[in-house]
């Protein structure tokens, strides 16, 4: 039976919760993307909260709090198949219990540790190259990440800047955090256009700009090195590399 | 009033630092203290009202003129880190936090990571150091930011994710306690006016009072004093006017502070943090003729005695012609700088003594090899070592293995018995790895297990792989 889910982490963990109380998954997919196949059947599972917990509060209790963040950010990647990752090291470690995460190289765990590591390294990469302008007192931040990392950032930023207003937009997804009033939340499905920069914003881009140009040793210059660091994907969204 | 309060509390504990420094040696302590006290009461009665704003105030195209000259006489100074201090934003209308692992958030062309914002407060300087581009003797241009204007360009830079924070550094400007009391107030007017709490490092003047070195530390995270250069002949000679007494003095004063302010946390959960980034230093390489050995004892010392968080070396830059400098026109010695980084590295975390990494005869590290492959081709008899059976410390002495896969293979191995396979699989880079080691018994080296056989081999390779690229193009 292959179960067919609405791409939220809870409809994912619903899918677990059926694998073991209703029949054996042979594959987990997303609803929009699934091509039917002829050797399985397929099920649209219906994505429910009080299930999906049961199954989040199992992993966190009877295999450990390190599991759970691997498969959450793991649910969070670009992976094509990361569904079937997931289950398949779920199952595994339903079996193995609290030590699974020292199997590093094992190969149902091997592939969640490298997907891990690759959102980890996004999150923390987007931490340091968002950039935010000021459009009307509001901080406005633009990108497009690998992978779908915006509810990770949300908390850094939103105690980093209490008490501004702030939104970041995924473009590739077309969702944004949206920070006000000590709280935020997570806006699917819109688009973000026609706003104009602040007063002083022109201003402050061309001091960034400038800092960033002088600051670098013409001696020591090394273009790879820099690239290794920021790769060209990220620089549309950043200041210093926009064109005047 | 909280805030009040709370300044009035903080501004006593110099105070009793002074008494506890009067207490020990000095004879004239009593002018100090009264010099003390008048800053203290100046201090309390100036700068009291700091009602919370949020406009963009003073910018104009006179700052571009003085950020393009203060950056670019900053540039020189290594540090731009930002890790160490984990603190939530929780004041009142306040802007920042810190993050433990520190964040780099833009890379500039010459591939070095841009963090804080570093800028001098001033590049007009009464000292005339041979190496440095503002000293007095030099015509350029000077200029000096308001504390005013470091604030708002700290802040806007902050609100947009340019920075992590400020690294604030400046040139001595008329006396070092003149300069030291203009970063000061920079650093209040930042935290108590403007209400930010994000990272910040400051320069420490060399000869600067302590008392305001201490004052500075109960606000900055991060401290660094400049040693400069590792010997007192070359000090003398390329910088006549710093003394090395000057240096370490407030070195040992923000170590002993440290200790202080870590020991009353643990008894008092919200006593005042003091430092919390740790401190650093900075040396100039191949300026002077020392060796790599003297710059690495060096800095064994420094880390042991005042527990420096880290050394930073800078190859130095012929910018100007001296008699006692290398020539303008040759080439600043990076793999040098790179080599003394690895050894650093080797002797913060994988338990290396400076002592280790030479012998009698040869005071500087190989450029060809880095100083762990060295290390391991010196003591060959150690070699080579069982990666199910050795300890974690014995791992970390394996060329070309670090703490990552140290760690990695430790965890691992309590499962089962590791492969060579595995340690593939782990992504351990075994390129020099392989000929140090036996896994399960079995040596992957296909070399003599000699020295010099296994550095023939290893530069085999590297010729092998430059052919490939050539062939590829």
């Amino acid at each position: 039976m292959d179960y067919l889910y609405d791409g939220t982490f809870e409809g994912l963990m619903t899918c677990i919760y059926y694998h073991y109380k209703k029949q054996k998954a042979a594959g987990i997919y997303e609803l929009s993307g699934y091509q039917q196949s002829l050797a399985y059947q397929s099920e649209i599972v219906e994505t429910d909260i009080s299930k999906a917990k049961t199954v989040s509060d199992a992993i966190n209790k009877l295999i450990s709090r390190e599991a759970y963040i691997h498969v959450y950010y793991c649910y969070l990647s670009n992976d094509a198949n990361k569904e079937n990752l997931i289950l398949d090291f779920l199952i595994f470690a339903f079996k193995y219990g609290r030590n699974i995460m020292n199997f590093y190289t094992h190969e149902k765990v091997l592939p969640i540790n490298e997907i891990y590591k690759r959102v980890a390294r996004e999150e923390h990469r987007v931490l340091g190259i968002l950039r935010f302008s000021d459009i009307g007192g509001i901080l406005y931040a633009k990108y497009s990440p690998d992978n779908d990392i915006s509810i990770l950032l949300a908390d850094h930023f939103a105690d980093r800047y209490k008490f501004e207003k702030f939104i970041i937009f995924d473009e590739k997804r077309k969702k944004a955090v949206v920070y006000a009033d000590n709280s935020w939340e997570i806006k699917e499905n819109i688009m973000i256009d026609n706003f104009e920069f602040s007063l002083n914003e022109e201003m402050i881009h061309k001091l960034w700009k400038q800092y960033f140009t002088d600051l670098a040793i013409k001696e020591r210059e090394n273009i790879n090195l820099q690239f290794q660091f920021v790769p060209a994907r990220y620089r549309k969204n950043m200041t210093e590399f926009k064109m005047p | 009033m909280v805030l009040r309060q709370w300044r009035c509390i903080y501004s006593m504990q110099p105070i009793f630092m002074v008494m506890r420094i009067s207490q020990k040696n000095n004879p004239d302590s009593f002018e100090q203290m009264f010099d003390i006290c008048l800053f203290l009461l100046y201090d309390y009665f100036t700068i009291k009202d700091y009602s919370f704003r949020k406009t963009v105030g003073i910018m104009d195209d006179n700052l571009f003129e003085k950020l393009r000259i203060l950056s670019d006489a900053a540039k020189y100074d290594v540090s731009c880190v930002s890790s160490g201090v984990e603190r939530k934003n929780n004041t009142v209308g306040g802007i920042g936090n810190a993050s433990a692992a520190g964040i780099c958030h833009a890379w500039s062309s010459d591939g070095r990571c841009i963090s804080l914002l570093k800028i001098l407060l001033t590049n007009d300087c009464i000292y005339d150091c041979k190496y440095c581009l503002n000293r007095v003797t030099n015509p350029i241009e000077r200029a000096a930011f308001t504390p005013e204007e470091v604030a708002e360009l700290t802040i806007q830079f902050y609100r947009r994710n340019y920075i992590e924070g400020l690294f604030l550094s400046s040139a001595v400007e008329k006396s070092p306690d003149h300069t030291m009391e203009n970063i000061y107030r920079v650093l209040e007017l930042l935290r108590y006016k403007y209400n930010f709490w994000g990272y910040v490092h400051v320069k420490v003047i060399p000869g600067a009072n302590p008392l305001l070195v201490q004052k500075t530390g109960m606000l900055a995270d991060r401290m660094s004093v400049n040693i400069e250069l590792p010997t007192r002949e070359s000090l003398h000679i390329l910088a006549p006017q710093k003394r090395i007494e000057n240096i370490l003095q407030p070195m040992s004063l923000i170590h002993n502070e440290i200790s202080r302010a870590i020991e009353d946390r643990s008894h008092f959960k919200n006593s005042q943090r003091f430092v919390p980034g740790g401190q650093s230093t900075q040396m100039i390489i191949g300026a002077t003729p020392d060796s790599d050995k003297t710059i690495l004892n060096l800095s064994q010392n420094l880390y042991d005695k005042f527990r420096m968080k880290r050394v930073f070396f800078s190859a130095y830059i012929p910018v100007m012609s001296s008699p006692n400098l290398p020539a303008v026109s040759s080439m600043p010695p990076l793999l040098r700088e790179h080599r003394l980084y690895q050894a650093d590295w080797l002797m913060r975390f994988y338990y290396f003594k400076s002592a280790e990494l030479f012998t009698e005869i040869e005071p500087n590290l190989d450029l060809e090899f880095d100083p762990k492959m060295i290390y391991a081709l010196r003591n060959i008899d150690r070699f080579p070592i069982e990666i199910n059976k050795a300890s974690y410390e014995d791992l970390l002495r394996i060329p070309g293995l670090g703490v990552t896969s140290a760690q990695r293979i430790v965890r691992e191995r309590k499962n089962a018995e590791l492969s060579y396979d595995s340690l593939k699989k782990m992504r351990t880079v075994l390129k020099r790895a392989k000929y140090f080691i036996t896994v399960k018994g079995k040596y992957y080296g296909n070399t003599k297990f000699e020295p010099e056989a296994i550095k023939a081999e290893i530069r085999m390779k590297e010729i092998q792989k430059q052919i490939n690229i050539f062939e590829l193009l």
